[in-house]
């Protein structure tokens, strides 16, 4: 049975486990809107062969705001595969820190795992802890992940307002297009909603 | 005689602390196309991103005056609607931003800093393929996101097409032919001598006299060492083509 499911902080209540049975499927995306702190913690297990996981999350962090996620993707049998993509934006004096784990069992043959987690950093005040880790053991497997900290390009702001696009105009162009891979995932009521 | 539309008076400008223009005076009227040449490093470029605001270039003499405003208190965009526009050396790739919401969006500025009405869909896209038919850009090309994937010769003609969508009053061409063949070299100046109107003004920034056989200047400056050492007729053109930059000063 495949699921899709959205949790936004704040406004709706996450469970703290999750297990995958053999060929289910769960697509889940957590939103951290502006202004909410608090944190998700979840741990998601492969528990039957073929499961699969499409994990997303977005966060827009500003002002005091502290949000964190602990992420904890466990793969217990072979041949499941697990995405996951988290981004998101550290403005103001905002405080975020992502902490995912993949693990692998041994035994766990044909796992393939891939985590992302790309930040943007707006303000010289806010900070982003990023750790993302791999545990695995078994040796016949895919798993990769990336963790990439970043301010929005002067080169590509100047050129924008080099063609009349305002500043604020631009900056929201840039952020937009940082998001877009996992605001793609959302409805229109949810993406009126983050944004 | 016609209107100034650009006086630069003793201007003076760092990089990174480092003076890079020693006191330039240009005077452009309206209908006018200016060749700025000078070899390499002069600070041929320096001078269309100070006049455009690039952030890092910092102005500490002289003034600029455009349309009778003080060009060096305004911001970018703000320079870009009183109708200076630059087609880029380098132009920039925005990953994730198509051409035609990034034309969109400049479009739209502009129009509401000026108070005219937003375009309705179809007349944007009529103009959108009417200025891309200009330099013969593939419409598919609108929909790709900026300059990313573009080859030189693309990335060359969308930078004018970008000039023909939002017609400026000047436009500053920064070595706009360098890494053209002869074909696109034609195809963007067809497009540059399309957009020539008695009421607007054209500065061509090059170290290379080719692009002059197609965008006929009717002034030459030749800027050295960040000052203008001459300033002639076209038939500059041809004694720099003859004998360089070597011979020439003041």
């Amino acid at each position: 049975m495949d699921r899709e499911l959205i949790y936004v902080l704040g406004r709706d209540e996450c469970p703290s486990t999750f297990k995958l049975a053999s060929g289910q499927r769960l697509k889940a995306t957590l939103l951290a809107p502006r202004g909410v702190s608090g944190s998700f913690d979840i741990c998601i297990e492969l528990c039957g062969e073929g499961a699969e996981l499409d994990l997303a999350g977005i966060y827009l962090c500003e002002g005091e705001q502290k949000v964190d996620f602990r992420i904890n993707v466990r793969h217990l049998v072979g041949n499941c595969k697990s995405t996951q993509l988290f981004k998101g934006l550290a403005d103001g004096k905002s405080r975020l820190s992502f902490d995912g784990l993949v693990y692998v069992a041994a035994g766990a043959q044909k796992t393939q795992a891939l985590q992302e987690n790309h930040s943007l950093l707006l303000s010289g005040d806010a900070l982003v802890q990023s750790s993302p880790q791999l545990e695995i053991y078994a040796d016949d497997v895919v798993c990769s992940h990336g963790s990439t900290i970043g301010s929005l390009s002067e080169e590509e702001q100047f050129y924008m307002r080099s063609r009349g696009i305002d500043e604020a105009t631009a900056r929201e162009l840039q952020i937009r297009s940082f998001l877009s891979p996992v605001l793609e995932r959302l409805g229109e009521e949810d993406l009126r909603f983050i944004l | 005689m016609s209107e100034v539309l650009l006086d630069i008076k003793g201007l003076k400008a760092c990089v990174e602390g480092k003076e890079i223009l020693h006191g330039v005076d240009l005077c452009i009227r309206e209908g006018e196309v200016h060749a700025i040449m000078g070899p390499n490093g002069a600070g041929k470029s320096t001078l269309g991103a100070v006049l455009t605001g690039k952030p890092g270039y910092e102005v500490t003499e002289g003034s600029v005056l455009f349309r009778g405003q003080d060009l060096l208190s305004l911001s970018p965009e703000q320079r870009a609607w009183l109708g200076l526009f630059l087609s880029f050396q380098y132009p920039i790739e925005i990953p994730g931003v198509s051409l035609v919401n990034f034309m969109k969006a400049a479009l739209a500025s502009k129009r509401k800093a000026q108070g005219l009405p937003e375009l309705s869909p179809a007349e944007f896209l009529k103009l959108l393929k009417e200025k891309m038919a200009l330099v013969q850009m593939r419409p598919d090309l609108a929909k790709r996101d900026v300059n990313v994937g573009f080859s030189g010769g693309e990335k060359k003609r969308c930078e004018i097409f970008q000039m023909a969508m939002l017609e400026p009053v000047l436009s500053i061409l920064d070595e706009t032919d360098s890494g053209l063949d002869v074909d696109a070299l034609k195809i963007v100046a067809g497009g540059v001598n399309t957009l020539r109107s008695p009421q607007n003004a054209s500065i061509i920034i090059t170290h290379y006299h080719k692009l002059l056989e197609y965008i006929v200047p009717d002034v030459v400056h030749v800027l050295k060492n960040g000052v203008i050492v001459k300033t002639a007729g076209r038939e500059l053109v041809s004694q720099i083509e003859a004998s360089g930059f070597e011979g020439i000063d003041g």
